[in-house]
């Protein structure tokens, strides 16, 4: 049975990977599975220098989803190199770094120290934050902004590239072509979609960004379609992403097309959620008679 | 899964005790479990809860009614399993020897319980200061006086012991003994005037968080607060903290 797939240079173990931002670095994942069973740990938001991220609420559940405001708080690439990187490498796990800096400078030099860094199997640019002032979607909702960047980042970038793609511009589509254009190896799709919660009783925004980033189950039909529709007008492996939590999630968003997931806001809810996802495909594989996980990719667009 | 000995007990307007058959890690107090309250995606994120008492293989934890999670775990009933996880945090140091003091706000009362009892297992002399809204919400008061050397039970508007907060009460009952150790559970405001109380007094005050959490287990860094020493998440480096780092400005 073979449950690997290709991004790029890199084979991934299995589609089921762990999401930015809800995965912190690996550490404390690791006391509720073997990471390195999963297909791939993108580690959270990376920035030259350390981050404290937003004040005030960041969290804040809403109807089967969740908004969040956290404002990509990280600990800079220092120390990710000398206390996070030693203990993932040491876990086996395939570290997929999600790179979130300010500009275009930082994030090349970001990816350009993390190309060189062992254990890196590739790297995540996230254009796509909807929680930071500089940077983030900033670079993801404009083609000739987002162009420039993943032009710049591509060339120095000596591992497999993906892009994290934000959801909240007209057609996604268009970035993952202009992704593809720039030499990039793959996209995930999608980042939180903007919105917001008013809190009534003061009369003003909960959130002092005033603008959250919803996840969860309640985007996952949004993300589906938007995942069908690139996969069938764009030849890019798509990682797709949005409020998957089961194996029923998984190989929907497999049979759109996708060729590999995602699982964020649902590790939150049940940190057992990836690898129980794992061991599901495996099953579903044997007792359906699949014995490659290519032949489930795609399968409802040729239907 | 862990499945409920008994229906749910009202032991107070609006707090239920849930009583429920533990196999997992041994909780210590200050330690929290988080419960999946259904199995559908809404209410989506866990509750957590501070554990009131763990002894024999069983659980028990206090939940307040304040929404729709909390109010579906109330309706729960005997036999029933619950999606739990934990336990999880830090949890107060339990001192030996000594004399401690306890103040705890509504809800928050719930985890000196079982740090009471091991504090007293240690030998250590035990006052707690239960500050509650009013006497309806009052909930074990019996078994905290069975436990403390002396309980000093207040409210708000005097229908139960005292009148006042625990702030207002704490100078006098500080007056009155030598404690190595105050301990703290209950909302964010009191919290921060019992810490500034101990610190002008010179006495180490461990707190207990109560911020709104995400995952409870370290991943969404929706929990942080800030300290002198940085950011800190409440659910993993917490939720007991040194009450004196936290910058008690950022939680307002």
């Amino acid at each position: 049975m073979n449950t690997s797939v290709s991004i790029g240079s890199l084979t991934l173990r299995n589609p089921v990977t762990v999401a930015s931002g809800t995965a912190g670095y690996g550490e404390e994942l690791s006391g509720y599975c073997d990471i390195a069973r999963l297909g791939a740990i993108f580690t959270k938001g990376l920035s030259i220098e350390p981050r404290p991220g937003n004040r005030g609420p960041r969290i804040l559940e809403t109807p089967s989803g969740m908004l969040n405001s956290i404002g990509l708080e990280n600990v800079g690439i220092g120390k990710f190199l000398s206390q996070k990187m030693p203990f993932l490498r040491e876990k086996g796990a395939t570290v997929i770094p999600n790179v979130a800096g300010h500009s275009v400078d930082e994030n090349v030099e970001l990816c350009r120290v993390l190309s060189e860094t062992p254990g890196v199997a590739a790297l995540e640019l996230n254009v796509s934050c909807p929680n930071v002032k500089e940077g983030g979607m900033a670079f993801g909702r404009s083609v000739p902004t987002f162009t420039a960047l993943v032009t710049a980042v591509r060339k120095v970038a000596t591992v497999p590239l993906i892009v994290k793609l934000s959801p909240n511009v007209t057609d996604v589509t268009e970035f993952a072509r202009a992704a593809k254009d720039c030499g990039a190896d793959a996209v995930s799709a999608v980042n939180t979609f903007l919105g917001m919660k008013i809190d009534i009783r003061k009369g003003k925004p909960h959130f002092l960004n005033k603008v959250a980033g919803l996840s969860g189950p309640a985007i996952r039909p949004i993300a589906l379609r938007i995942v069908y529709e690139m996969c069938a007008r764009v030849d890019i492996p798509v990682i797709a992403i949005g409020g998957i939590g089961s194996i029923e999630d998984v190989l929907e968003f497999l049979m759109a097309g996708a060729c590999a997931v995602s699982i964020g806001t649902m590790t939150l809810v049940d940190p057992r959620a990836p690898i129980s996802c794992v061991e599901r495909l495996e099953d579903y594989m044997h007792t359906t008679g699949v014995s490659d996980v290519r032949e489930i990719i795609g399968r409802a667009q040729t239907a | 899964m862990a499945q409920l000995i008994a229906d749910p007990r009202e032991v107070a307007r609006g707090h239920h005790e849930l009583a429920f058959a533990w196999d997992g890690a041994a909780p210590l107090p200050g330690q929290f479990i988080s419960i999946k309250v259904n199995e559908g995606s809404d209410p989506l994120i866990r509750r957590p809860f501070s554990v009131y008492d763990f002894r024999e293989g069983v659980l028990r934890i206090v939940v307040k009614s304040v929404g729709r999670g909390t109010r579906e775990l109330s309706r729960y009933a005997k036999g029933d399993a619950l999606d739990v996880l934990g336990p999880l945090g830090r949890g107060f140091s339990v001192r030996e020897g000594g004399s401690v003091l306890l103040v705890g706000g509504g809800v928050g009362n719930a985890p000196l319980y079982f740090l009471a009892r091991a504090l007293v297992a240690k030998g250590t002399a035990v006052t707690c200061v239960y500050g509650s809204r009013d006497a309806g919400q009052v909930y074990l008061s019996h078994e905290f006086l069975e436990v403390c050397d002396r309980l000093v039970i207040t409210t708000d508007d005097g229908s139960a012991g005292q009148q006042g907060t625990v702030a207002d009460l704490l100078p006098g009952v500080l007056d009155g003994g030598a404690f190595d150790m105050i301990c703290t559970c209950g909302p964010a405001l009191m919290m921060k005037a019992v810490t500034e109380i101990a610190v002008s007094r010179k006495v180490p005050v461990e707190v207990s968080l109560e911020n709104y959490f995400g995952c409870g287990v370290g991943l969404c860094y929706g929990c942080t607060v800030d300290t002198v020493n940085g950011n800190r998440r409440a659910c993993v480096d917490g939720p007991v903290m040194d009450g004196s780092v936290i910058r008690w400005d950022s939680l307002d």
